[in-house]
Parts: structure tokens; sequence; C-alpha cells
């Protein structure tokens, strides 16, 4: 049976491959005619007679002829093929409505692809962990620290008392750690709970999870080892298990190895996981009795939202709370959610922001070659009608309307998949660090199929449309009878191309101002000509703060010999990047000659920057009020400080504050006040430190004293003032400190570039949602052009009529603009609305604009009004230009 | 052969989809025919009930030939033209077969639907 199928379809190629001669066939039927005369004149006809007798028999010879080809296996194929033909023929005679298709469907294409391949990530990308989506993070938020954490102290408390999870658990950060034996490398370690891995639902791709015993203080000493890490150092050798490895100089056994996948919840890099291996105890001991700071994660019991398990560990939570120091207790918050809430922070936004724009230029594409397919449906309205009376079928001339649909959206996804590869490229290219994932953004098939289809339905639904009625002989005369329902529809689906431009334009709009503002406001200081320079000391040559501050004062000597440094100021971080490191401290702590400075529980917290005198001279910061600190107060035995102009107002709101003394609470673990005390000898003005954005922080500036060794340590930053390009200086500077330490790596950088790149999240932001704008608005005036000039075609003949009745050429373009205008009135009234309504959305990017900016939505309207108008007025002019004799024998 | 008039005769009996490609294979079982051939021996056989008409005996010639179950060969008519001749293959001697079982029973299905004793089967 199988065999004759086999034989059967061979049979079929071989037909389908070999083409029979159509002579052939020629001969075989004239021999059938020859045989039926010859019977004929066999039975007695005279020979004209019976041939002629034996044609009528036989009937159509062609179509006998035609009919024989239609058994050909693939003749099928063959009228495809004559489709394509008719449709590449089509869209040579008619280029611009061809570009036009493709090139909306390529950009439509190509945009939502790629924005969805960037977002999927952020949005929708599964954790890889079991059931990632009962996963959360619970925690503590407060001023000082704004992602939640957990307590040492407080966190078996909660995991002995609480209900909403089915468990647990928690890991204690990552920090460098080394393989101190042969082949010495630097890696990041994790300490995280025994029930760690468990409770994410990761288990192990080798060996086994940590055991009880394992996590006990002074247990066995063992650890999980990252895939990667396998592959690099052990090429995936299974004996890698039960190996040895010295760690930070401690013997530590490998049990397993973690899964290809796996990431910690706060997406550390992570080479190597360890029990933590804490003593429960001890955490009601150290860090003034809180215990050291961890971060837990918890899965819900299944049923419990997340708003649940909030209110059932609100008790627990306000339980523990009596333990924190009442000065601060209620700066404390609860804080459970997703994990990928946390992961992803205010990606969210902005990924739906940008998901959201996408969309709408998916609508527009959309709506664009809908109505184009319409328009050349209604012009060919003619054409089919001759083509049926011809005899084609009613299913040949929607294949054949099919036909051009798919050719058109094939190569037009074509070129949106390139369109959509170049655009990942560049997002990636300028996309700021901060958003996860998108490094290793790729293309999604799934979406790009998803996009094709959608084009598609619309090509093929407004292009089948013409095809489907059955055409009339009225159009064969060519009398204008357009069908009044496709031109309203074009006509709506311009309107709302014009109205979902207006939403892109605008939120563009704002946030283009908005970036604006970010990069031209006045930072409080000068980056310009500024050099920063960060040596990363290793710890193990520089045990103690004598050390570094040793090293760091012989550089600092150095650099001022060098030539073209005009100053060299200090510091232990900078502004204006909140997210860097900087030291704080909560404004209740901070005492007056002894006494508290505000009311207890006063929240609020103030930037804290140790600095040496020639800070303000580098960043150019004046002193408003007393004077800056002098060098001789380095060496001085005693403490001096200067206030930022915002925090002297909120101390001293007489604006007494020179010549003051301060002091700062300190917790160990209980309140003492028994901190050095500070001298106010001036007050600074205000400067950007809380991220370009945000609202400026009260903050103080310690003077850097040699007296105090132990409060040197890594985190110190050189500013040089340089009269010379960087380009003169770095080799100097690299070699000064090469001469003082060899290994110690020197990192320099321009402030100026620095503090640009804060701004690349916005940048990135902007540049894409006007990308999207622009893109939009373009294929929304492609369409309104589009139908101007369909419209200005279809009623040339009128014109005529019209002008040979009279009319001036001034009243033809406005009867032709005028249909235009009411769609663009139409169209933008709408998108406006529509624009108020969800710009609401933007709230959180904007900086200093907000989001009913009157001037924003003037100029998007005037925008709006003069590219609309001129597609208009193109079309509207040549229909002006008509020759009335021309037109009335346009037929 | 001598009351030729076809056109005068009652129009023939249509025939059902997949029948006339029946009647052609058993016809060809015969030996090696040629279009014309085959027409007239249905015709004959069939006491002049069955005119093929050519609009529809090729394309089935053609079809039948696409499907493999006949195959031809260009040679020589007995008036010495250059005709072509079909034949049965292997594959087509196995759906006659196959074709003439089927039609069998259907038509004494038919035949007993229709309460009288099937003539074809006897």
């Amino acid at each position: 049976m199988i065999k004759d199928m086999i034989s059967e379809w061979l049979t079929r190629l071989r037909f389908l491959v070999k083409r029979p001669k159509p002579a052939d066939l020629d001969d075989e039927l004239k021999f059938h005619v020859e045989q039926a005369t010859a019977a004929n004149a066999a039975a007695g006809m005279a020979p004209e007679e019976a041939r002629r007798r034996a044609l009528v028999e036989f009937g159509g010879v062609e179509r006998a002829r035609e009919q024989c080809h239609e058994q050909r296996p693939g003749w099928w194929l063959g009228t495809v093929a004559q489709d394509v033909h008719y449709a590449l023929r089509g869209f040579r005679r008619n280029p611009v409505f061809t570009i036009t298709v493709l090139a909306t469907l390529a950009l439509g294409i190509g945009a939502t692809t790629a924005v969805f391949s960037v977002v999927d990530r952020i949005l929708f990308r599964s954790l890889p962990y079991a059931h990632d989506n009962r996963l959360v993070s619970v925690g503590l938020v407060q001023s000082l620290e704004r992602q939640e954490f957990m307590l040492g102290g407080f966190y078996y408390e909660w995991q002995d008392n609480q209900r909403p999870f089915t468990s647990m658990t928690f890991e204690h950060g990552t920090y460098e750690c080394s393989i101190t034996q042969a082949n010495p490398v630097y890696l990041q370690c994790a300490d995280v709970a025994q029930n760690f891995l468990p409770t994410l639902g990761v288990s192990p791709e080798l060996g086994r999870n940590f055991t009880p015993e394992e996590d006990l203080p002074n247990g066995p000493k063992v650890a999980m080892i990252s895939d990667g890490l396998w592959l690099s150092r052990y090429n995936r050798d299974p004996g890698v298990l039960n190996k040895t490895i010295m760690i930070d100089d401690h013997a530590v056994r490998i049990i397993g190895v973690l899964p290809r996948d796996f990431e910690m919840p706060r997406l550390q890099e992570t080479d190597i996981v360890r029990p933590a291996a804490f003593d429960i105890a001890a955490q009601h001991t150290v860090n003034s009795g809180i215990g050291w700071p961890i971060w837990a994660f918890a899965r819900l019991k299944p049923g419990v939202s997340i708003q649940e398990a909030r209110s059932e560990m609100e008790p627990l939570f306000l339980h523990t709370q009596q333990w924190i120091p009442a000065q601060f207790r209620n700066e404390f918050k609860l804080q459970v959610r997703s994990i990928r809430d946390r992961q992803m922070q205010d990606a969210y936004t902005v990924a739906w922001i940008l998901l959201g724009a996408v969309f709408a230029v998916l609508l527009i594409a959309c709506a664009n070659v809908a109505s184009l397919f319409s328009a050349r449906g209604a012009a060919r309205e003619r054409e089919l009608a001759v083509r049926s009376a011809l005899g084609a079928s009613r299913g040949r001339l929607i294949r054949q309307t099919l036909t051009e649909a798919f050719l058109l959206a094939a190569t037009g996804a074509a070129a949106g998949c390139v369109l959509a590869e170049i655009l990942l490229r560049i997002f990636i290219a300028i996309a700021p660090t901060g958003v996860p994932f998108l490094a290793n953004a790729r293309l999604d098939v799934r979406i790009v199929l998803f996009a094709v289809l959608i084009s598609l339905l619309c090509a093929a639904l407004f292009g089948i449309m013409p095809a489907l009625e059955k055409p009339r002989a009225t159009a064969l005369v060519g009398r204008q009878t357009k069908s009044g329902a496709h031109a309203r529809l074009r006509r709506v689906l311009v309107a709302a191309q014009i109205g979902i431009s207006v939403v892109l334009l605008s939120g563009a709009s704002l946030l283009v101002k908005s970036f604006w503002n970010l990069e031209q406001q006045n930072l409080g200081m000068q980056t310009r000509d500024v050099l920063t320079l960060h040596i990363p000391l290793n710890w193990e040559r520089y045990p103690s703060g004598q050390a570094y501050m040793n090293f760091y004062l012989r550089v600092e000597a150095a650099l001022r010999r060098l030539p073209g440094i005009a100053a060299v100021g200090m510091t232990n971080s900078l502004p204006p990047d909140a997210n860097s490191w900087h030291g704080g401290r909560r404004l209740a702590d901070i005492f007056i000659g002894g006494k508290p400075s505000t009311p207890p529980g006063t929240g609020g917290t103030v930037v804290a920057r140790m600095v040496t005198p020639d800070y303000f001279r580098v960043l150019q910061i004046p002193i408003v009020q007393g004077r800056g600190f002098t060098e001789e107060e380095r060496s001085s035995s005693s403490d001096f400080i200067i206030l930022s102009k915002l925090l002297a107002a909120q101390l001293f709101p007489q604006g007494d504050a020179i010549g003051q003394h301060i002091q700062f609470a300190n917790y160990n673990p209980y309140f003492v006040l028994d901190g050095p005390v500070f001298t106010i000898v001036g007050v600074a003005a205000d400067v950007k430190n809380a991220g370009l954005a945000a609202q400026d922080e009260p903050e103080y500036y310690e003077l850097r004293s040699n007296h105090h060794p132990e409060s040197w340590d890594q985190h110190h930053i050189f500013l040089l003032e340089s009269t010379l390009p960087v380009s003169v200086v770095t080799p100097w500077i690299r070699s000064q400190i090469a001469q003082l330490d060899p290994t110690a790596p020197a990192e320099i950088g321009v402030l100026s570039q620095d503090v640009h790149k804060l701004a690349d999240r916005p940048r990135f932001e902007t540049a894409l949602l006007g990308f999207f704008a622009l893109c939009g608005l373009a294929m929304a005036v492609i369409g309104l052009y589009g139908v101007i000039a369909f419209v200005a075609a279809q009623r040339t003949q009128e014109i005529g009529v019209r002008m040979a009745l009279g009319a001036t050429r001034l009243d033809i373009l406005r009867l032709i603009a005028g249909e235009g205008v009411r769609l663009i009135v139409l169209g933008g009234v709408v998108g406006l609305a529509a624009a108020l309504a969800t710009v609401q959305l933007l709230k959180s990017l904007l900086f200093n604009v907000g989001p009913y900016d009157p001037a924003i939505y003037a100029a998007v309207a005037v925008l709006l009004a003069l590219v609309a108008l001129t597609a208009t007025l193109i079309p509207a002019r040549t229909a002006m230009k008509v020759e009335p004799v021309e037109a009335l024998r346009y037929e | 052969l001598s009351n030729i008039e076809g056109s005068e005769m009652p129009p023939s009996t249509d025939l059902l989809q997949g029948t006339l490609d029946l009647l052609i294979l058993q016809t060809l079982a015969l030996g090696p025919m040629h279009g014309w051939g085959v027409a007239q021996r249905i015709q004959q056989v069939s006491n002049e009930v069955l005119q093929i008409g050519q609009g529809s005996l090729y394309p089935a010639l053609h079809r039948l030939e696409y499907k493999g179950w006949i195959q031809a060969d260009w040679g020589n008519s007995e008036n010495n033209r250059r005709a072509k001749f079909y034949s049965l293959t292997v594959t087509g001697r196995q759906q006659l077969e196959a074709e003439l079982d089927t039609w069998e029973r259907l038509s004494s299905a038919i035949g007993l639907v229709l309460s009288r004793v099937p003539e074809a089967s006897a």
C-alpha cells in the first residue's frame, strides 16, 4: 500500500518536473478528429460533411486542451506563479503605493519586534525558579535604604511565626573572594541560608544542596559552584564533586554545581555559594543588637496574594519594630513584593510605556496598510469588473488579491526583520547600563510572526473587500460609483492615525522637554575640565586606615607637583549621582551643643561627605557664609565642618550657624554622644546631590583630617583641576602612581562625562519615544496624503464639470483641501483628548515639566497642523491645476 | 456505428465522478488503446447508452496518466497514423480491481435500497 503511494507520488513528481509537450496533446486531439472524420466518411458522408460533423461533435478544442492541462500536477502552482507575475507588474506600475506599503510594514514590524524583544525580557521573562510568580522579597525599607532588606535579629522571629509563606529564606549578600591555590582567581561568593535553593525551587545540576549540619557555625566547610566556574576551571568534569579547594585560605569541599541558568534573586554575579552558617543567638548582639543585614525571600502559600501576605506579616513587623531604637523606629516600613518587581524597579514603567508606544506605531501601520489597500481596491473596481467579465472566477480574483497582500506582507516582514535587528543593536548600544537584561536581548521569532500576521490580516481583510463584492456591471462603464462605506472607513482610519500620532507626539515632546531641562539645569558645581581619579587598593596590602592615609597623602603631594594641575581636592564621594556610594546621616542624629537639633521622630536624611579644602575650589562650589577649610586645619587636632545652605537653613533658621558646635549620635548598641565635636566654619551653596532629577538633599562636609587615620578607607576620589587636555595629563598621573605603588590601578575619568552618563536613561527613553512618535507621524501623514490624493483623483471628472460650470481654482482647492482639514481637525482633537487622558502615565519620568504643559500641546498641534496641511495641499494643488477639458475627456 | 447521429439521441446519463475512470480502466484492461478507441469501445459495449464526450475523456485519460495508473506510448494506429496508445500499469490493474470491488458493493447496496434484484451482480 505504502509502496503504491510512493510510486504514485514519484509519478506525480516526474510529471511535475517534466512538462508534457503541448504539440503532443494537439496531435492526440487531431488524431481523434481524424478518426471521427474517417468514421463519418465510412458511414457514407461526403468528406467535407464528415469533417464538419466530426468537429461539431468534438466541441471546443480549446476547452478540452485547457482541461487536460488542468489535470497536470502543479498546474495550481502555475496559476500562483501567474498571480505573482501579475502582482509584481501591478507593483511596478504603482511604485508609490508599493513603496509606501513596504515602508509602513517594515517600520511597523521592525519597531514592534525590536521593542518587544527588549521589553519581553523585562516584563514577561520567566525567572529561573520553579513557580516564580509565588516568590516574594520580604523586608524593611527606610529613608536611607529604599530597597527592602532584612535584619538577622528580626529574621528568625519572622521565620518562626509567619503564616502566609510555605518557607522563608535569605541570602547574606555577595563579596569578593578568591581561590588561593594554583591558578588563583578573583570570584564573587554568596552566603545563603540552608533552605535558600529549595525555597527558590532550584535543584543543583550536579551534587546536592547543603545539609542543616553544614549551615551550623563551625560546621563542615562546603560550597556549590556556578556552572560558569565548573566549565572554566573544571571543564565540566563530574569528578569535581567532593574536591577540596582553597577559598581565601580555607579548605572548602565542593558538594554541588548550580544550574546553568541560576541567578541570585537580586541578580548579583555569583561564582560560589556557601552556607551562611549564622549563629542565631549572636544575631541579637551583633550590629547594635539588630543583627547583620540580610535579604529575605519567601514562597507564598497557594491562594495567598501578596497583599494578604503583607497584612499577615504586619503584626510580626510591628512586634519586632519595638527593638529598633526609638529615634528612628517610625522610619521603618514593611515591604513585600514580587522578586520580579524588586529586580525591575522603575524599568517597569519605561517598559510599559515603550510597549504602548510601539503598539500605537503598529496600529498606525495597520491602519495605513488597510487604508492604502482599500483605496487601491476602490481604484481597481473597474479592473476587477473587466477581469470578471472576461471569465475570471470570484475565487481567482480573491486569490489574486491575497497573493498581492501576501507578497507585500512577506517582503515587508523581511525588511522589518532586518530593521528590527538593526534597531535592536542600536537600542543595546545606546541603552544605559541600568536596564536589566537589555544587553542580551535577542530578536523574538514569536513576535516577528505575530507582527507579520497582524499586518497580513489587515492587508488581506481590506484587500479582499472589493473582490468579495460582485463587480457591478456599472463599474465597467467607469462612472464614479464609489461604495461610500469604504470611503468612510478610509477617512476613519486616517483620522485614527492622526489621533494616535498626536498621543505619541505629545508624550515624546514632554520627554524631550523634560530631558532638555535635565541637561540644562544648574548643577551648582563645575564639571568641565575636572578629572576624577580613583585608586582601588588591595586591602591585603593596605590593612589599616593609616596605610590608606599615608598612600593617599603621598599621591596628593605627587599630583600637586604635576604641571597643568591647578588644584587637587580629595573626597570620599561625588555628587550628583545618588546611587553611587556616599555617606549619610539621619537629621535626628545631629546634636547642636549637646541638644537634639530636631524634635525626636523627625524623619529626613542628610548627605555626608569627607573632603579636603580644595574640593570647593575644584568644583567651584561657592561658600556663601563664613569661610572654606584651610590647609592648616587638616593637621589641626580640632574638627571642622561646612554645612550646605539647605542644611544650615534647617538647623539654624536664624542664620547663626557659623561658630556653632555640632555632634553626631552613635549607637553601639545604645545611644551615646561620644563622637568628635565639629565647629561650623562655613555654609556652602547647594549642589545637585540626589541624582539629576531629584530634589536636592541637605548636606554637610567634614574636613578630612589627618588625626583621624581610622576614617580613611577605599572610598577615596581625587578631583583634579587640569589646564591641559586629559590625554596629556593621564599618562603623567599614571606614572606618578606607578612610582608610589606599581600594583595600584588608577581609574581616571572626566567628571562632565560621568555626569553626562547619568542622563543616559532619560536620553534613551526620550530617543526611543521620539523615534516612535516621528515614525507614527510620518505614517499618519503618508496615510493622509494617500487618501487625499486618491479622493482628488477620483473626483477629477467632477472637478472638470465644476470648473466648466464656473468654479474657480480656489474653489477646487477648498473642495479638496477641506476634506483633509476635516480629517486633521477630527483626528487632532480626538488625539489631544486621548493624550491628556493617558499622559499621566509618563509623570514619573518627567523632570521640571508638568504632564499638562500647555506649551507642549500647542507645539504638537502646530507641528501636526503644518505637516498634515502640507500633505493635504500637495494633492489638492494637483487637483486645482486640472484642465477642465482634460478632465471631461477622462473617460 | 450505423446511427452515429448521436446529437439527436437523448442526453447520455451523467456519469458519476470516478465512474468514468473505472470505465476507462476496465476498457484498457483488454489491451493498449488510443483515446478514440476507448470512447468507441465504451459506446459499443454499453449499446450506445454511454457516450463519452471528448471534453471529459481526454482530461480523464491525462489525469489517470498523471496518477500513474495508465501509461501512454506513441505508436502507429491501424491506419498507420501516429497515435497515443494508453495501457494499464501494474498500479492501474490493482486500482481497477479495488474499484470494481467497491463498485459491486455499491451497486448491490443501491439495488437493495431500490428493492430490485441488481442485474449487474448476476
